[in-house]
């Protein structure tokens, strides 16, 4: 079966395929071989492609994947094709405010039950010592605040959870 | 400076991180007890856990609690610190902070509140070095004679800059490299400074083509010495933060090196300066400017321990203990090439977004003549709610060449896994062609944007991160191993 990862917003499809003596590796859009990883302690390896070895170190969050090989730092994401349509569905109903950046909360302009229109400021965050104001997309009220008065967040971390009200 | 008695026992370090670390690094050397103060978020760092006691404080942000002098100082006196180190950042440069802490008994490591005051002022600090006569960018300030004003920044003679008085960010500022635009400059930047400040005032100085940002170490004891410990050269940065710095400047001749220096200790001397501190330096055209003093230590203090092998901490606790200097400028002698690169949770290649994540592995090089800073620890997590920086990386090599490879091997050797970093584009600097000739000034980040993007797109990257992450991922590898093997000879048979 194919399995996509998007590595820095470009989308890449592969399969892996078991052979005699590792896997077999396509990615439609660029190159097909043997390939191996021998891992050797925790998070540290050598991957052996078409022949070649080098060190590589890894750890894996969820569904994203940090490597550091050849002197620099990369992360893919696991694109599993069931979650991604779970996550549509979840979202039925319900308006979700999230964070573009990672910050902090400088304050909190709505409380739960708030009946807010769109354009309604319902944050204030502070990143990189600026202040942004996180706002409603779309008319509705208050469900449930994420986050409290000086919390940090990383990015795409829910703040907001708006239900439609209709 | 080993076996020296202090009259103190513990010091209290107001601040966290790399820094705090560093500090503790001294204090265990001079056998004296390491006091911290803390906010919640930071309990789990290395500079908590290696100090003696740790007092926790509190505030509306994290940040607010390292700004709350009255914690601090109660904390300090809990504790039963002798001494207080600030560390850079947060209240160091706080001269109302320095007399609270000296009122409550405590010696402050680093200034007199005098002499911060003086350095916080920048016309202040201006016209004392103006007035000592030491070099200063010429200028001309309209409301100090407002009917002379073109005449006396015509005499400064081209390039000028014209700025407005209440002016920042660069807005309404203007450079005039023929004298007969010099009205026209003037009336548009005051009509800029009236809609953006509603202030039309202006002032107008020398204007640096590609200025280059030099600035000299000092330290001074409470007995009137005062030393230079050479000079550091910062011009990589952006939007005024720091990003590589080296000692000593590829851009100096000795005889200018010699000058500058000998104008910093100068500088120094005559403020009655003590402890250690930083005169910078606009250097440009083969002339140098005051630009501001630093009176504190500076982030990048460790490039000048490595060429001198003087501890600059120990040194600040040893004057702050009121022992005069242990050694005379004729003592202090620079061996071979420092470089520091500073590692930020920051996205060079997305605006120099900032970025947060948990560090789920952590691993610096560890060599002969690398040295690592880090306040950072496996398995902590990064947030925004302090400034990015996360750890610096400094080499000492006998050459520039040498100093320049082994800091990009050294770069290329941190592994963090977690949270994004600058880590490539640091070494992309590094390698910059510029930057190896060490043809570089201020703007230089700006003026090459594509050192800060990165080229992508080498395929065979690619290929080798895909190869990893299929072979890593559970349900990736799981979907294969439930097929028979095939023989890879077979290849794109599902085509």
């Amino acid at each position: 079966m194919f399995h996509k990862f998007d590595l820095g917003g470009v989308m890449h499809e592969l399969w892996l395929a078991p052979t005699v003596n590792g896997y077999y590796l396509r990615i439609l859009d660029g190159w097909s071989g043997p390939v191996a990883f021998a891992e050797e302690s925790t998070g540290r390896g050598s991957l052996t492609v078409a022949g070649t070895s080098e060190a590589v170190a890894f750890a894996v969050d969820g569904d994203v994947i940090h490597i550091h090989m050849r002197g620099r730092t990369r992360s893919l994401r696991y694109v599993d094709p069931l979650r991604a349509l779970a996550s549509v569905d979840g979202d039925d109903g319900h308006n979700v405010a999230r964070a573009p950046m990672p910050g902090t909360v400088v304050a909190l302009k709505v409380v739960p039950g708030d009946a807010v229109t769109a354009g309604t400021v319902l944050v204030v965050i502070e990143s990189m010592k600026l202040e942004t104001q996180i706002r409603a997309s779309q008319d509705g009220i208050v469900e449930r605040l994420h986050v409290k008065d000086g919390d940090s967040f990383d990015r795409d971390a829910i703040l907001v959870t708006l239900s439609q009200g209709n | 400076m080993a076996a020296i008695s202090f009259p103190f026992e513990t010091v209290l370090i107001a601040n966290r991180g790399e820094i705090a670390v560093r500090i503790i690094g001294s204090l265990r050397k001079l056998g004296l007890r390491a006091a911290i103060v803390y906010h919640e978020v930071d309990a789990a760092t290395p500079a908590v856990a290696l100090a003696d006691v740790a007092f926790k404080i509190s505030g509306r942000t994290p940040v607010s609690a390292y700004l709350d002098a009255e914690q601090i100082v109660t904390a300090a006196r809990t504790v039963g610190a002798g001494a207080l180190h600030p560390g850079y950042g947060f209240l160091s440069e706080n001269a109302g902070f320095a007399r609270a802490v000296a009122a409550a008994g405590i010696a402050f490591i680093g200034p007199s509140p005098e002499a911060i005051e003086l350095m916080g002022d920048k016309i202040r600090a201006r016209n004392f070095v103006e007035g000592n006569g030491f070099p200063v960018a010429p200028s001309a300030i309209e409301e100090s004679d407002p009917p002379t004003f073109l005449a006396r920044a015509r005499s400064i003679g081209v390039p000028l800059l014209v700025k407005p008085s209440a002016g920042g960010g660069g807005k309404g500022m203007r450079i005039v490299r023929d004298l007969d635009l010099l009205e026209d400059a003037v009336a548009q930047a005051r009509s800029e400074g009236q809609r953006y400040f509603g202030d039309g005032r202006l002032y107008i100085e020398r204007y640096v083509e590609k200025p280059r940002h030099i600035e000299v170490q000092v330290l001074g004891d409470a007995f009137g010495n005062v030393v230079h410990l050479f000079e550091r050269e910062c011009s990589v940065q952006r939007r005024f933060q720091k990003i590589i710095e080296e000692t000593p400047s590829p851009a100096l001749s000795p005889q200018m090196r010699q000058r500058i220096c000998e104008t910093a200790a100068g500088i120094a001397r005559a403020a009655g300066y003590r402890n250690a501190g930083t005169v910078e330096f606009i250097f440009g055209g083969g002339e140098f400017y005051f630009l501001e003093m630093n009176t504190r230590l500076q982030v990048e203090h460790p490039v000048t321990e490595m060429i001198t092998g003087v501890d600059l901490v120990a040194e600040q606790i040893a004057i702050a203990a009121n022992r005069p200097l242990s050694f005379r400028q004729p003592d202090i002698s620079a061996q071979g090439h420092a470089i520091e690169a500073r590692l930020y949770a920051e996205s060079p290649e997305r605006g120099f977004l900032p970025t947060s994540g948990k560090v789920l592995m952590l691993d610096y090089p560890h060599e002969q003549g690398v040295r690592v800073d880090s306040g950072i620890a496996q398995g902590q997590s990064i947030t925004t709610a302090f400034d990015p920086m996360l750890a610096k990386v400094i080499v000492h090599a006998p050459t520039r060449d040498a100093a320049v490879a082994k800091a990009i091997r050294a770069v290329q050797k941190v592994v963090l896994l977690g949270c994004e970093t600058n880590a490539a584009f640091l070494a992309r600097v590094l390698g910059d062609a510029g930057f190896r000739s060490g043809e570089v000034h201020t703007g230089y980040l700006d003026e090459n944007p594509t050192i800060a993007s990165g080229i992508d797109g080498d395929p065979d990257e690619v290929t080798g991160l895909l190869a990893v992450a299929a072979l890593v991922t559970r349900p990736v590898r799981d979907a294969a191993d439930a097929v028979p093997a095939l023989h890879a000879a077979i290849g794109d048979w599902r085509n």
